[in-house]
């Protein structure tokens, strides 16, 4: 029961499940919600939304949708020609009561169309109980038919958003390869003024600074993408990414190791490394929620180790 | 692992009486862990209580549970 990761306002609960059973407490079985990593802020998301039965509809497939769709009126369809069967009164068109035989079913079924499709042509009537039971089939059809619209207009609309998310998560990963590209080489090149010079003279600090707080923002960014659930960089990209990543902080660690005490002492600059240290610790191959191939892997686990060396 | 270990305040062996946890349930300011493995999380739970194995805590913590002064009612299986 450790609970010592800087967590101040523990308490323990000693009776544990057992106990809890035992006083007769509420109980729940469920999926765990645990295991995705997106409850960064929202803890005690299991507790159950209730969907409404038409929400549920809404969220089947089109296929699915349309076929209980045709399935329902065709079912409601079949109840007219039934009743008109078993009770003698049913469906009428003009003064005559549908027969019960094939040609009764087909009336049947076309009265079952009219109805969901709330068109109402009016040549053939429900009698008795099956008014009722056409009312309710028209209101029924009618919601399923507006979750069946509301489908096709959002499939395109789900693509393009798609799209656009595609699209600009690239750009995105583009641009953080640039300017990690970038961070390095001005690291390079701090470096080795700093070599020159002995000593960090003002303006090579504030270079340092910008630098470095490029270089912190970057890998946030980095951060946030490994650590975002629903988002999937493909490998390749990520590879690059990362492999950007243990260069600038291999250079970053060297100039810090290297960095004259005394001068060059920055308020702002020890507090992006503090914070650049804190990011890239949390990069490793286990503690990020998802599982990436093995170099991958381990080209966080160097990440981690150059982070703690800052640190 | 990639833990920034706090000072430690001595405050981890209070205790949450049955009562007190029943009595908020619906209280979203108290977070309840459940620190049983997976299996029998799923077999039965606290209303409410998140899931969060031994195991795990130390990997998994921080994003489940992201603020360090967030009220925790931690239980596991049985009697301790």
């Amino acid at each position: 029961m450790l609970k010592k990761l800087g967590y101040t306002n523990v308490r323990h609960y000693g009776g544990g499940m057992a106990d809890w059973v035992a006083s007769g407490g509420p109980v729940e079985r469920s999926n765990p919600p645990a295991e995705t990593s997106q409850a960064r802020s929202s803890v005690r998301r299991n507790v159950p939304r209730r969907l409404s039965w038409l929400e549920i509809l809404a969220n089947w497939p089109l296929e699915r949708l349309i076929g209980f769709w045709i399935g329902m009126i065709l079912v409601f369809g079949l109840i007219y020609w039934i009743t008109g069967i078993s009770m003698g009164w049913g469906l009428q068109t003009g003064n005559v009561a549908v027969k019960p035989d094939l040609n009764g079913l087909e009336t049947a079924i076309y009265f079952s169309f009219v109805t969901a499709l709330s068109i109402g042509y009016g040549d053939v009537i429900p009698l008795g109980a099956l008014r009722i039971l056409a009312v309710t089939e028209g209101i029924a059809g009618l919601l399923i038919f507006g979750c069946v619209i509301s489908k096709l207009v959002s499939r395109r609309q789900e693509e393009l958003t798609e799209e656009i998310h595609r699209t600009t998560f690239e750009d995105r990963l583009d641009r953080v390869r640039t300017n990690l590209h970038l961070v390095f080489l001005d690291l390079g090149s701090v470096q080795q003024l700093q070599a020159e010079q002995g000593t960090l003279t003002g303006q090579v600090l504030r270079r340092l600074e910008s630098t470095v707080r490029v270089f912190r923002g970057e890998l946030q960014t980095i951060h946030d993408l490994l650590y975002r659930p629903n988002v999937d960089p493909d490998e390749e990209a990520l590879e690059s990414l990362l492999a950007n990543l243990v260069i600038c902080l291999q250079s970053l660690v060297e100039l810090n190791g290297s960095r004259p005490t005394g001068s060059g002492q920055s308020a702002s600059l020890d507090a992006s490394l503090r914070s650049i240290s804190r990011l890239a610790q949390e990069i490793c191959g286990e503690c990020v929620p998802r599982v990436y191939a093995p170099s991958l892997k381990e080209s966080m686990d160097q990440i981690q180790e150059l982070a703690r060396r800052i640190a | 692992m990639a833990k920034q270990q706090k000072q430690v305040t001595g405050t981890e062996h209070l205790t949450i009486s049955r009562e007190e946890i029943l009595n908020r349930l619906q209280d979203r300011a108290l977070v309840i862990v459940n620190v049983t493995p997976k299996e029998s999380f799923v077999e039965g739970h606290i209303p409410g209580s998140i899931n969060l194995p031994v195991a795990d805590i130390e990997s998994k913590a921080r994003q489940l549970i992201s603020n360090p002064s967030q009220e925790i009612a931690v239980y596991c299986a049985g009697p301790t």
